[in-house]
C-alpha cells in the first residue's frame, strides 16, 4: 500500500499556513496515499482534525510528530489511536524548553479544525530540542506504544549523520532517507522515503510502498487503521541497503 | 571592529554580502541551534559548521549579525536568500570553529 509516514502541517513553525490538516489529507488522498502519517515538530496537536478528515477520505491514520532529541536529531514518533499519540505529546511539551515562538521571525503554529478554521495557537517554539536525548527516545515512546524511525539520515541537517556523523544503532523500526539508494551506512536497517512535506506541493513527493500481503490489507482497509505491530512488522520487510 | 574587517582579516569567502556594517562586540562557537538559542546572548558572529537556513532563523533572534560557516561546508541557496532577507552575513572559511574561534577572539582584543 502507498504509504507516507512524514508530513507536517501549519501547526509546524517551518510549515506553510497553507498545509491544513485538510489540504494535506485531500492532497495525500488524491494522490492515492493510503496511509498516511501527520508528523509535525514535537507536537500531535493537529492530530484530531488529522483523525476525522482520514476517515472521511478512506485514509489509513497514523498518528506521531517530529521530534527534536537533544542533539538536534529529528526522529519521527508513530502511533496507531489518537489518544496514544496525545498522551505521548502531553509528555514530550512537558519536554520543551519554555522557549516562546516568534511567529515573524520563525514562523506560525496554529492548531486548525477539519474545516481550516484556526482554534488556537502553540506558544512555545516548537522547533526546540527536546529535554530526551537519542538513547532515551525509542524505550519512552514504546512505553506510550508507538515506535520511531529516524528521519532524512543522509540530510546535511537535524540528522543523525548531520549531528552524530555516522547511523547510531538503537530500536529504529526502519530509517527514513532522502534518497535511495543511501549515501551513508545504514547498518542494514530497513530503509523508507517520506515526503517531509512543508507545503501542499510536497504531498507525495517521497511516499513509499508499505509491503503488506492480500490478507494484512483487507484486514486495513476494513478496519480504516493499521496496528502498530503490523506497521512495524511491514517496515522491517523493506529493503535494506 | 566592523565586520567587513573582521572578514578581510579572517581571509573568507563571502557568501552573503548584504549586511548593516555594525562593530562586532563577540562571538559564540556551537553547532547547536538549541545552544546557540539559550546562550548566545547578543553574541555578533556565529561560529559553526551548521550550515543550513534554520541556523539564519535563531541567528535573528539573538542578534547574530555575521555567520561563520567552518570546513569550507557547503551553503544551501535557500540559507543563503534568508540571510539576505534578514540582512545576516555569511562567510566560509576552510578552518574549523577551533581555529577561528580563536582567531576571531584576537581579534576583537580578548586576551
Amino acid at each position: 500500500m502507498l504509504a507516507d509516514l512524514h508530513n507536517h502541517s501549519c501547526l509546524s513553525p517551518c510549515g506553510s499556513l497553507d498545509l491544513s490538516p485538510l489540504v494535506l489529507v485531500e492532497r495525500a488522498a488524491g494522490r492515492g496515499i493510503q496511509i498516511l502519517a501527520l508528523t509535525d515538530h514535537n507536537t500531535c496537536a493537529n492530530c484530531p482534525s488529522f483523525a476525522k478528515l482520514c476517515s472521511e477520505n478512506k485514509v489509513v491514520p497514523v498518528f506521531g510528530m517530529e521530534a527534536t532529541t537533544r542533539e538536534e536529531v529529528h526522529v519521527l514518533c508513530l502511533f496507531d489511536t489518537l489518544e496514544k499519540a496525545l498522551s505521548w505529546s502531553e509528555r514530550v511539551y512537558s519536554l520543551l524548553p519554555p522557549i516562546p515562538n516568534d511567529p515573524e521571525r520563525l514562523g506560525d503554529q496554529v492548531i486548525v479544525n477539519e474545516n481550516d478554521e484556526i482554534e488556537g495557537e502553540v506558544d512555545v517554539y516548537l522547533g526546540s530540542a527536546l529535554e530526551m536525548g537519542l538513547d532515551e527516545i525509542g524505550p519512552l515512546a514504546e512505553q506510550y506504544g508507538g515506535i520511531v524511525i529516524p528521519a532524512h539520515v543522509d540530510r546535511p541537517a537535524f540528522s543523525m549523520t548531520s549531528q552524530l556523523g555516522f547511523v547510531s544503532p538503537g530500536p529504529w523500526a526502519a530509517l527514513e532517507c532522502v534518497r535511495l539508494p543511501p549515501t551513508v551506512d545504514t547498518r542494514g536497517y530497513p530503509l523508507i522515503t517520506g515526503s517531509d512535506a512543508h507545503y501542499p506541493e510536497h504531498v507525495g513527493r517521497r511516499s513509499f510502498e508499505l509491503p503488506l500481503d492480500d490478507e494484512e490489507q483487507k484486514e486495513v482497509k476494513a478496519a480504516g487503521k493499521i496496528d502498530i505491530a503490523l506497521l512495524g512488522s511491514a517496515l522491517r520487510r523493506c529493503r535494506k541497503a | 571592529m566592523k565586520i567587513s574587517d573582521v572578514i578581510k582579516a579572517l581571509n573568507c569567502e563571502v557568501v552573503q554580502g548584504q549586511f548593516e556594517n555594525t562593530e562586532l562586540e563577540g562571538a559564540y562557537t556551537s553547532d547547536l541551534l538549541s545552544d546557540v538559542m539559550a546562550n548566545a546572548k547578543s553574541a555578533g558572529a556565529l561560529i559553526t559548521i551548521q550550515a543550513h537556513k534554520n541556523t539564519v532563523a535563531v541567528a535573528t533572534l539573538v542578534n547574530i549579525s555575521l555567520i561563520i560557516i567552518c570546513n569550507s561546508r557547503p551553503i544551501p541557496e535557500d540559507m543563503i536568500d534568508a540571510a539576505r532577507e534578514e540582512g545576516v552575513a555569511i562567510v566560509r572559511t576552510a578552518e574549523n570553529q577551533f581555529m577561528t574561534s580563536g582567531r576571531l577572539f584576537a581579534l576583537l582584543g580578548y586576551t
